[in-house]
């Protein structure tokens, strides 16, 4: 059943003896969802390196205490881009970056549904980060010169009115936003229909391998979750540029209802940029174990059930709002539940390990840390949905610590397990795992040195968005470590660059099969040819690679 | 074979795109998406901007248009049996027994859990209201402040309205207790035949043990008026009593063996069309 014609192991897409701008050319008109997935993914941590620059300022500014390293009013401008640049700019776009450059291969397609409609959904994202980006230089904020929007990643009503954001930077967040959102739903619905209608002959819905699923759910999400973005800002540009006062409670408006139609966008938001990385370790785990993924029908079913549960719980981030005692108890409840699904999935991911053929190679340390890190998230993230306790701690640096923790420890360290599994795929050549293996341990200790200080800081009382903090409140060894932890991160970060480009060069020839693994990608080269199979594969459970090479104890008995 | 599965058997494979041709690039896209974005960065430079946008959003469309209609443009893969599917692998014949191992392969049949929960909840009850009685606080008390996990009005209750009947509340109490019981005696059904070496013990002591941790730990928020008058070794012998039991009567039904492999439709016995599966 493998079909592994010999193509040349360089980056997909490069010819040989094609001059500079022929090969610009080739990936700037390419509608091939390799070369999109790839440019989705280098661009994303183009923005990558500039969020966590931003980040690395901050530190250096919170590193002691009474500091004036920046001004208060630059501090605002960086964490509400470091915010945005990481949900919308880096999150988003390499975690559909991979579905765009896996999804089809799992599935044994030739390319999306709508090749020409995915090419323009990755220049939307593009072209919208480019604009967010041009308000330094744009947008003439109080000063007269071009300052970067100020109101944090949530932009919260009435901050956002003309009256206090003063200018046009909060406008280049909204359009800049608005572009890229519109960018995410076209890639969405070309998901939808990609794994809806294009599997190869024997890939049944019970079939797909689990990161299809969580795709698949990720495009219903973003579906249902981008549009009331986009909306709400649309309202919010009304405000500003038409004189309208949705949000506006002075005339008749509602500050409020910005929140609730943000939140309606901002917690589905959460499982959009993690459900892929849930797909990532549930791909790389079995690999590693060499066992069959533990509870595949459950893993499906807790899937769609956070899909469906995470369009209920919002306002869990409005507890300090004042909501009342039904709704509090509500969104309670559906926080709780929530942790139902995503329990199972860690208990499945434990199971898959338990009395597997553990192999820790870089993929599997980094989606391991994942599951660690992802749990300590979770757990203070049911310590938040409980009233009382985010009462007290609302807009803390535990809040800070709690997300980073999700989103970083989940999400960052799922895809770099992610670039550590797929590289060979992509460029034909093994990423240095020597390199790979030091990387993790930096990003380890420097995410940890980060992050778990501020749980107490926030329990010490240190509010976010902070620009300093005085002597004197305890606060200053918490801050002093999680700063310490940047330089840390920084380095394994950059070592991970150079292991890139260096292998690109010179690493060890992957082959089609580097990991001796099941599903579809690997049954053509590396990288495979801009058709993807030389012919359509038929499967007979899901694991192909697996009854190819076990005829005799195939997986097709046993689903 | 099925409707469902003619597409994955290959039949409707020619309504599959792109079996014999891929999309040519086109820079097209890219000029609407310029376009587009430009469209609203005139909102906060100069309508200029707009209106430049709105033209390279034209040409783009226009372009894109035409590389879809009459016909899409596309390059052929330059194989020969491109368009052909690989057969599917040919697989050995299923063994008699499984060659893998599936957890459980045995468990107890669904119904022992209920008569095994509805047991074990009778004999916690019988320790509970004991409790309630030879501490001398009444028989009502152990219900209501079960009730209290779901009537929100049993927090304000004081200790004489919490030793009293109130139909209400043993209505909420009993539907609750019923529920959870059956709940945890499907639960032991499967998970009574994973213990290791000696069920009994491990489902009937162990694990009430846990629980009443995990009950200890968690009551303050979820029932804070049953936690308030709770007596911890009570509580205790009380989930003993239904570990014990429902784990004992449970375990009196012989084990079934999983039926690994079949499909849904096989295991519910429909009804098969000529020639296969429906």
């Amino acid at each position: 059943m493998t079909t592994v014609p010999s193509h040349p192991p360089a980056l997909a897409g490069r010819r040989d003896g094609a001059g500079f701008w022929e090969r610009v050319m080739a990936w700037t008109c390419s509608v091939d969802h390799k070369k999109l997935g790839l440019m989705y993914i280098g661009c994303g941590l183009v923005f990558f390196l500039v969020g966590g620059l931003e980040a690395s300022v901050m530190r250096l500014q919170l590193a002691r205490a009474n500091s004036d390293l920046i001004s208060p009013e630059t501090y605002n401008q960086l964490f509400t881009m470091h915010g945005t640049t990481m949900v919308f700019l880096v999150g988003m776009p390499v975690l559909l970056g991979f579905g765009n450059y896996l999804v089809p291969l799992m599935i044994g397609a030739r390319d999306m549904a709508f090749p020409r409609l995915n090419a323009f959904g990755f220049w939307l994202f593009i072209f919208g980060g480019l604009l967010l980006y041009f308000s330094y230089l744009g947008a003439d904020g109080l000063y007269g010169a071009g300052v970067a929007p100020d109101v944090g990643w949530f932009a919260y009503a009435p901050l956002t009115s003309r009256t206090f954001s003063r200018g046009n930077p909060t406008d280049y967040w909204i359009l800049g936003i608005m572009v890229s959102g519109f960018g995410s739903m076209t890639t969405a619905i070309n998901f939808m229909a990609t794994i809806i209608c294009m599997r190869c002959p024997g890939m049944k819905l019970m079939r797909m391998p689990l990161l299809v699923w969580m795709m698949l759910v990720v495009a219903f999400l973003v579906l249902v979750a981008i549009p009331i973005l986009t909306a709400a800002q649309a309202m919010l540009l009304f405000d500003r540029q038409l004189g309208a006062h949705f949000f506006n409670p002075e005339v008749m408006g509602s500050a409020l209802l910005w929140q609730h139609l943000f939140w309606f966008f901002g917690h589905p938001e959460v499982y959009i940029l993690i459900l892929p990385a849930f797909g990532f370790v549930s791909e790389i785990m079995p690999v590693f174990s060499r066992k069959v993924i533990f509870g595949y029908p459950l893993m499906i079913a807790a899937t769609v059930g956070i899909g469906i549960i995470s369009l209920g719980v919002w306002a869990h981030h409005m507890f300090a709002v004042g909501l009342g005692p039904v709704l509090d108890s509500f969104f309670t409840a559906s926080t709780f539940l929530i942790s139902v699904p995503t329990g199972i999935k860690i208990f499945n991911w434990l199971g898959t390990m338990w009395g597997g053929k553990l192999e820790f190679t870089t993929p599997m340390l980094f989606v391991t840390g994942f599951v660690a890190m992802f749990l300590i998230g979770g757990l203070t993230g049911i310590m938040l949905a409980t009233v009382p306790f985010d009462w007290q701690l609302s807009d803390s640096y535990f809040v800070v610590g709690h997300f980073h923790y999700v989103l970083f420890g989940g999400t960052i360290f799922g895809i770099f397990g992610a670039i550590f599994y797929w590289f060979p795929k992509a460029t034909g050549r093994m990423l240095s795992d020597r390199m790979g293996k030091i990387t993790f341990w930096l990003m380890f200790i420097g995410f940890t040195l980060t992050f778990m200080p501020m749980h107490i800081s926030g329990v010490l009382g240190m509010p976010r968005r902070i620009y300093t903090y005085e002597l004197d409140r305890g606060l200053e060894i918490w801050n002093f470590i999680s700063s310490i932890g940047v330089p840390v991160q920084a380095a394994g970060i950059l070592l991970l660059i150079w292991n890139i480009f260096r292998s690109l060069r010179k690493g060890r020839i992957a082959g089609p099969d580097p990991w001796n693994a099941w599903t579809l990608e690997w049954a053509t080269s590396s990288p495979p040819p801009e058709w993807n199979f030389d012919r359509i594969p038929t499967v007979t459970s899901a694991r192909p690679l697996w009854d190819a090479k076990n005829p005799e104890n195939p997986d097709a008995h046993y689903v | 074979m099925s409707k469902h599965e003619s597409h994955s058997g290959g039949e409707g494979l020619e309504e599959m795109p792109y079996l014999q041709r891929i999309p040519r690039s086109t820079p097209w896209p890219l000029v609407t998406a310029f376009g587009v974005t430009f469209i609203f960065a005139g909102i906060v430079t100069n309508p200029a901007v707009s209106a430049v946008g709105a033209i390279a959003g034209l040409v783009g469309l226009v372009g894109w248009f035409r590389e879809v209609f009459p016909e899409e443009v596309t390059e052929a893969i330059p194989l020969e049996k491109a368009a052909e599917p690989l057969p599917a692998p040919e697989l050995g014949p299923p063994p008699e027994k499984p060659l893998r191992r599936v957890v459980p392969e045995e468990i107890h049949p669904y119904r022992s859990g209920l008569f095994g929960g509805l047991a074990g909840g009778v004999a916690m009850a019988v320790v509970a209201v004991g409790w309630g009685l030879t501490t001398g606080q009444g028989f009502w008390l152990p219900i209501n402040l079960l009730a209290g996990i779901l009537v929100p009005s049993v927090g304000d209750a004081d200790a004489a309205a919490l030793g009293a009947f109130h139909a209400s509340w043993f209505i909420a109490a009993i539907c609750l207790h019923i529920a959870l019981s059956v709940l945890v005696g499907t639960i032991f059904v499967v998970a009574l035949p994973m213990m290791p070496r000696r069920p009994l013990l491990a489902g009937g002591i162990i694990a009430p043990i846990i629980w009443t941790g995990v009950a200890w730990a968690s009551l303050r928020v979820v029932d804070p008026t049953l936690e308030q008058y709770i007596s911890w070794p009570w509580f205790l012998g009380s989930q003993l009593a239904f570990g014990l039991v429902c784990a004992a009567v449970i375990s009196r039904f012989n084990l079934v063996r999983l039926q690994v492999g079949r499909s849904l439709e096989d295991r519910l016995e429909l009804e098969q069309g000529p020639g296969g599966k429906s």
